[in-house]
């Protein structure tokens, strides 16, 4: 648990010291949905599109995109901040020292999964912020608890998919391009931008990512869309249950690997 | 004595030249074994442009129920969101050159602890992020042409191939006025450090004000003005006149005057960003400051 918090408080002082990187991230989504709203705007002529709405059962594309950005902040957090998390230790020559720690690893790569969740939580609750004094987004206090339970159930989900990510770090090294690949596979295949029913392929793929079932639960929450509450939940359970293990399974696989073929320092 | 002169400053000059572009080759030649080296890195970015592109067809799809909008024919003369949308993000791609690798270039120096060793060679800064425009945009321009090759096949989506030639000068203009925003965002990374950042700010901001999947008839007046101010604009409008017929808001000789007005502004700011930062840098002994 001690090893857990000094990771947390590590990566937050590491954090403060580019704070410009703070701002970043907590307009950076926003700023994502503007080209959206332009595009719609020029196809469209108007706010709203009846298509749109027969598959996403919302009309009002805009608070549909705008949720869809913010929510993906888990996304970036967990597939590219977790996969890249050893290989800023490479950079900053610290790896070997961390990795031969007395300390078991997974301490740390769960040290970094917590300061991770922590830091997309509080850019999450800006955002919403943001939407809800700005933007006229309304949020009643009855849904407050509903929304945080299905943060938490996708946030466990991606974790497990960033133990993996980091994981292919140790492993591939210069891996952040395929990060970068597999975060935007997982946003085309996601319902962050459109409803994933517009393509058959799409469709199909999205069953397996947890992002799919968390974003029509907070969508249907915070936009009064009709979804079934407990299908989603179990959905989100049973995929956390199975990813998480998977995830960590994965890292000790491949961190003894590295370790027993001594390619732990390599660049 | 001064027919004697000449030649010799001639020949130094010519000799310098050849020096500078001596370096500037082997900064790419040299940035091209990198990437090789890392070989799954190195085929990612050629699929890459394809799963960065989906999403906003898909959007469009939603949002249209089908691929053609009569109120984007009404704004800019075409129909067809795909070839439309298509051509604004493959030319875009350029931003990456400027933002991503050019900008990086000195970060990821500074990460492999070469940084210095680059910063003594005998050549002027500038050559060395030269070599990084030289590389970045021969390897974009292979991305490029085989994303077109793949798109306008699978959707079928006709090009006028009259308008390839100025499409390319128009192209060859926007380009180097991105070089420019390359130079300034490498010469902020030598103060900022955390160079993606600066990188991502301006990319996001440009693609926002950038008229790529929507005319500038739908940005507010206020985008409107700035997106006046970037090559991207003339880039992106001008090859699309050029390549699918798209209605001009402006006229083809305003465009080719003021894409050359912003390559030389920029070139021109980009450097004394660069030379500033960078005296800035070693003044303050940062340098090697991670």
């Amino acid at each position: 648990m001690w090893v857990i918090v000094e990771e947390v408080r590590k990566s937050f002082a590491i954090l403060f010291a580019y704070p410009v990187e703070v701002v970043f991230w907590i307009f950076s989504p926003l700023l994502w949905v503007i080209p959206l709203v332009f595009q719609g705007k020029a196809l469209i002529g108007a706010f709203s599109s009846t298509p749109f709405g027969a598959l996403a059962g919302t009309d009002e594309f805009i608070p549909y995109v705008l949720i869809g950005a913010i929510i993906s902040t888990y996304m970036f957090s967990a597939v590219w901040s977790m996969g890249n998390s050893f290989r800023d230790e490479t950079y900053y020559g610290t790896l070997e020292h961390i990795l031969s720690a007395p300390v078991r690893p997974v301490y740390i790569l769960v040290g970094k999964g917590v300061y991770n969740s922590v830091l997309s939580t509080l850019f999450v609750i800006v955002q919403l912020l943001i939407c809800v004094f700005i933007f006229g987004l309304e949020i009643t206090l009855a849904k407050i608890f509903p929304i945080f339970l299905f943060l938490l159930l996708l946030i466990v989900g991606l974790y497990g998919i960033g133990f993996m990510a980091a994981a292919v770090t140790l492993l591939i090294k210069e891996s952040h391009g395929i990060i970068h690949l597999f975060e935007y596979v997982l946003f085309l295949f996601s319902p962050i931008r459109y409803p994933v029913e517009v393509n058959p392929i799409t469709k199909t793929i999205s069953v397996f990512i947890p992002l799919t079932y968390a974003l029509i639960a907070l969508r249907g929450l915070l936009l009064n869309i009709d979804f079934n509450f407990w299908k989603n939940s179990v959905i989100l359970l049973g995929i956390d249950c199975a990813i998480i293990p998977l995830g960590l399974f994965i890292f000790y696989k491949i961190e003894k690997r590295t370790k027993t073929r001594g390619t732990l320092a390599d660049y | 004595m001064r027919e004697e002169r000449q030649p010799s400053r001639l020949w130094r000059v010519k000799d310098r030249v050849f020096h500078y572009l001596r370096a500037i080759n082997a900064e790419n030649i040299k940035e091209w074994r990198i990437e090789l080296k890392y070989k799954p890195d190195f085929i990612r970015q050629f699929f890459e442009p394809f799963v960065y592109l989906f999403p906003y067809f898909l959007y469009g799809f939603a949002l249209l129920g089908g691929r053609y909008s009569e109120h984007l024919r009404s704004l800019t003369g075409i129909s067809d969101m795909i070839a439309y949308t298509f051509i604004g993000y493959l030319f875009i791609g350029f931003l990456n050159t400027a933002c991503w690798a050019m900008g990086f270039s000195l970060r990821k120096e500074q990460w492999f602890g070469t940084l210095e060793t680059i910063f003594v060679a005998p050549v002027p800064r500038w050559v060395y992020v030269a070599g990084m425009a030289l590389h970045s945009t021969c390897h974009q321009g292979l991305i490029m042409l085989i994303q077109a090759v793949v798109i306008t096949t699978f959707f079928a989506i006709v090009l006028q191939t009259s308008g390839l030639f100025l499409s390319l000068v128009v192209v060859l203009l926007m380009l180097l006025g991105l070089y420019g925003l390359g130079i300034i965002v490498a010469g902020l990374t030598i103060a900022l450090k955390q160079w993606w950042v600066v990188s991502e700010a301006l990319a996001t901001l440009i693609v926002v004000v950038t008229p790529i999947a929507y005319p500038l008839a739908v940005l507010p007046f206020v985008l409107r003005k700035v997106s006046m101010f970037l090559p991207t604009t003339y880039g992106i409008i001008g090859v699309r006149h050029f390549l699918l017929g798209e209605e001009l808001v402006v006229g083809l000789p305003t465009i080719i005057l003021r894409l050359s007005i912003i390559l030389v502004v920029w070139l021109t700011f980009g450097m004394l960003v660069f030379l500033i930062m960078d005296r800035f840098g070693r003044k303050r002994g940062s340098l090697s400051i991670y």
